[in-house]
């Protein structure tokens, strides 16, 4: 049974999701501050961790936390549930290594999609051979197996959510895809702003390797799309 | 009027000084004057004191004083102030002289006056007479055959005896006094006397004679007789002062005394005159220093001459004058009287002196004070000009950008400025909290409303009666739609943070309107869109991301007050360095002239009845974004007024 460790400081919000996933068969450890997660997760790490930003007294005590557990492991899987909706906020959780940034206004049954979505991520790299399959355009060489992207030969460091982002665009070079598509693709759910953050880094990523890399192009009101 | 005038015409107050001044130094001449006029009436009966009883003085002789009333006959000798050039002409002599004597005869008329200069005594003789004779040429001058015209002088000697000569002459010229003297057998001679020469002169109907006597010849009495013949050798008509059967002198000659103008010349001043006047006025001496200067007039400076020319009346007196009356020993009898007369240069230059003073003391205080004022003045405007522009242009949209001004000064500016500052603080911190409070306050309502949304999710797993689910469904929707307005409240605060993290890159904006155009299409499939864009790419500076934004709420917009089928028209052509974007849409005008407000923040002018919640915000973000490109946003009326035309200026550096 995957245990989710819940640290809001809402009880009622904590109390809600908290019987959300136990109702999906999750097992859920709640904690209203960051001192008393720190302690629980320290004992027994927990598969994934559902953080609010502001956390009572401490405002950005959600990115303390953050920092914190992904030092203790690289893998656990942590998304950040906030009432804050701003984009730096948003960029500076997915750079502190979240693996999502969910907003409040998401429902339940939708965040319960993100979670499994997640979880089945986690599932498919633990078995790598099921994608197992190899993509080349051009100078840029999609390693499904090893979950690797390199450029020109060059090993482009990108997280899971990325890969899947730039997978879906490669593998139809030309083609529009929409952010809903990005999303199915990708294994998550996420919202516009973030899927917009998420191809900003890819492409600085890629840029870092490449200053005149212009393979994904924004195709305005609709979506993305990769060209050779 | 502004400040600095008010303050000016203030200054200018201060002329009253010079004014007082000058109305003081009017006074104090005046004081000076009268004191003047008393000092010098002092004199007068110092110098009338001095002179009682002396008649010696004032007379050559002693006797010819107390003459209150001279008798016809008598002559007052008048002092001339140079000798007479014997020469038959009178131009040497006062004329008018008071002191004429006139005697007639018929058509005849001598006039006689008398003069003194130094130590000798001057007659001036004029003869009227229609037929002037001559003495035959060459003839012995006592023989009557040859008499003509013929003036006898007598006067008594010192010693009181009687002596006669007369004046006879063949022709103009000089002539001289001669006396007939009777010898040895009664033989009857004429002796010239050289002492008493003079002049004959012809004038206009009849002639003119001067004589000079010697003084001391003289004793107290002269008379002169004219006799007037119609023809050589006539009998003559005789008119004069001297008895004419025994030519005895009736008339005294009274002379002043020589010594007279020794002593008042040691009282004598520049500025001054002394006359001493015998009893029947008659001016005995006068010496005249009146006109000398006292003060040179280069002395005196240009400024004060100019206060002289500015401050002089008319009836200024010029003079100041002191009398005294000269009496006996016994105090009863007149002798005289003293005469004074002043300039009154002296007080006069006394008070140009103080005036001077006082003006330019006065004049140089008023022209400091006015620019001291004006300075004042000038330097207030410009505090209050500074304090005006601060508080115009202190608060802006990003919020109290300027120190304000002299909020250091100590006096009541500062205080204004103070207050002003603190006002345009508070009001600064009040815009602050209602531009964030839109953004606040979706932040604070989104965890209550957290709590109800995820209630209600969880609500649906539980199994409900049918009846409650009717309520689940519209507390649903109520939950939806307060979502709604809470991401609206949030708009702009997202869009405002997102311009701050804006990254700039160089694109085409043509492609990027092309390719929006073709999701409003299918986004809006009840409007249709027509576009209108240039044949080339345009390359603009700026965040696409942001002018996508821009562009879908300046079609919201549109959409929202356009009617169904309506065609929409996205426009874009490059104008003098700037990149422009048009949307066009039919429907109602823009009303009246609230066009610039449309683009600020929490300003709509919707018709009522939408039920999507609306805060004004979109326009404002379309004029965030156009001015976060250097740009502007404008809207106006299409021009038949079928609809209203949003456009957005974009600075186009390409």
């Amino acid at each position: 049974m995957k245990l989710i460790a819940i640290i809001e400081d809402e009880p009622a919000i904590r109390d809600n999701y908290a019987a959300a996933f136990r109702r999906e068969g999750y097992e859920v450890r709640t904690f209203g501050n960051r001192k008393l997660a720190m302690t629980a997760c320290a004992a027994r790490l927990p598969d994934l961790a559902v953080i609010d930003i502001s956390l009572e007294d401490e405002p950005e005590g959600g990115f303390e936390l953050c920092r914190a557990l992904r030092s203790m492991s690289a893998e656990l899987p942590i998304i950040f549930l906030t009432a804050r909706d701003s984009e730096l906020d948003a960029v500076s959780g997915l750079r502190l290594g979240a693996d999502d940034f969910l907003t409040k206004d998401l429902s339940i049954p939708h965040l319960i999609a993100r979670v499994n979505a997640l979880f089945r991520r986690i599932e498919a790299l633990r078995k790598p051979q099921t994608t197992g399959q190899t993509v080349q355009r051009g100078p840029l060489l999609l390693d499904g197996e090893r979950m690797q992207v390199q450029w020109e030969g060059q090993v482009v460091l990108l997280s899971l959510t990325e890969f899947w982002i730039v997978h879906a665009l490669a593998r139809h070079p030309g083609h529009v895809r929409n952010r809903q598509q990005l999303m199915d693709a990708a294994n998550v759910v996420l919202d516009d702003n973030t899927i917009t953050s998420h191809v900003k880094r890819i492409r600085r990523k890629f840029q870092q390797l490449d200053p005149k890399f212009d393979a994904i192009q924004t195709v305005y009101g609709m979506g993305y799309r990769w060209v050779e | 009027m502004s400040l600095r005038l008010k303050l000016l015409l203030l200054g200018l107050a201060t002329l009253v000084l010079p004014y007082g001044g000058f109305e003081y130094a009017r006074e104090m001449e005046a004081a000076l004057r009268d004191g003047e006029q008393q000092s010098l009436q002092a004199i007068a009966q110092t110098l009338a004191a001095s002179l009682q009883g002396r008649s010696d003085l004032l007379y050559r002789l002693p006797t010819d004083a107390g003459l209150a009333a001279p008798g016809p006959d008598d002559l007052q000798a008048v002092p001339l102030l140079a000798a007479p050039f014997l020469d038959g002409y009178a131009d040497e002599w006062p004329r008018n002289s008071p002191f004429r004597r006139v005697f007639s005869d018929g058509p005849h008329q001598l006039t006689l006056l008398a003069g003194v200069h130094e130590r000798m005594a001057y007659l001036l003789i004029e003869v009227r007479d229609p037929h002037v004779v001559f003495d035959a040429p060459g003839v012995d001058v006592l023989d009557p055959a040859a008499f003509g015209d013929r003036i006898w002088i007598a006067f008594t000697d010192e010693s009181g005896t009687q002596h006669q000569y007369f004046v006879a002459t063949a022709g103009p010229g000089p002539v001289r006094a001669r006396r007939t003297e009777t010898q040895d057998l009664g033989r009857q001679v004429a002796i010239e006397e050289p002492r008493i020469v003079g002049g004959w002169q012809l004038m206009s109907g009849g002639y003119r004679v001067e004589l000079r006597i010697p003084l001391a010849m003289l004793g107290a009495r002269l008379g002169v007789l004219v006799d007037e013949r119609e023809r050589r050798g006539a009998d003559p008509k005789s008119f004069g002062t001297l008895d004419h059967d025994t030519l005895a002198p009736a008339g005294k000659l009274l002379i002043p005394s020589p010594e007279l103008t020794n002593y008042l010349s040691q009282f004598i001043q520049p500025g001054l005159r002394l006359t001493v006047l015998g009893a029947d006025r008659a001016v005995l001496s006068e010496v005249d220093a009146l006109s000398v200067a006292t003060v040179s007039s280069a002395e005196r400076g240009v400024l004060a001459q100019l206060y002289r020319r500015l401050l002089e009346r008319p009836d200024d007196v010029k003079v100041v004058a002191a009398q005294a009356t000269i009496t006996g020993i016994d105090r009863k009898q007149l002798l005289g009287s003293v005469q004074i007369v002043e300039t009154a240069e002296r007080s006069l230059t006394l008070r140009d002196k103080a005036l001077t003073q006082l003006l330019n003391f006065t004049l140089l205080t008023s022209a400091v004070a006015v620019t001291l004022m004006f300075a004042f003045a000038a330097w207030l405007a410009v505090r209050l000009a500074r304090l005006r522009r601060a508080s115009e242009s202190a608060l802006t949209r990003e919020g109290l950008v300027t120190d304000f001004p002299e909020t250091g000064a100590p006096d009541e500016l500062g205080d204004v400025a103070r207050s002003f500052s603190m006002l345009l603080g508070r009001l600064n911190e009040y815009t602050g909290y209602l531009r964030t409070l839109a953004g606040k306050l979706a932040h604070e309502i989104r965890t209550p409303l957290t709590i109800v949304r995820s209630s209600l999710d969880n609500l649906e797993s539980e199994s409900v009666t049918p009846s409650a689910r009717t309520y689940l469904d519209r507390a649903r929707v109520g939950s939806e739609r307060l979502n709604a307005i809470l991401v609206a409240m949030g708009a702009a605060t997202r869009v405002e943070e997102a311009i701050q993290g804006a990254e700039r890159s160089r694109f085409d904006l043509r492609a990027l309107m092309d390719s929006a155009a073709g999701a409003y299409r299918t986004g809006f499939p009840q409007r249709h869109f027509a576009t209108d864009l240039p044949e080339g790419p345009l390359m603009i500076e700026g965040a696409p991301d942001l002018i996508v934004q821009m562009l879908d709420k300046l079609i919201d917009n549109a959409v929202d007050f356009s009617p169904d089928q309506a065609t929409i028209t996205l426009r874009l052509h490059a104008a003098q360095g700037q990149a422009v974007i048009e949307v066009d849409n039919p429907g109602p005008a823009l009303a009246g002239e609230g066009h610039g407000h449309l683009f600020e923040s929490l300003w709509q002018s919707r018709a009522d009845g939408d039920s999507r919640p609306h805060f004004g915000l979109g326009l404002y973000i379309v004029r965030l974004i156009a001015e976060f490109h250097g740009g502007r946003a404008e809207a106006a009326n299409l021009p038949d007024r079928s609809g209203a035309r949003f456009r957005v200026l974009l600075s186009n550096p390409g």
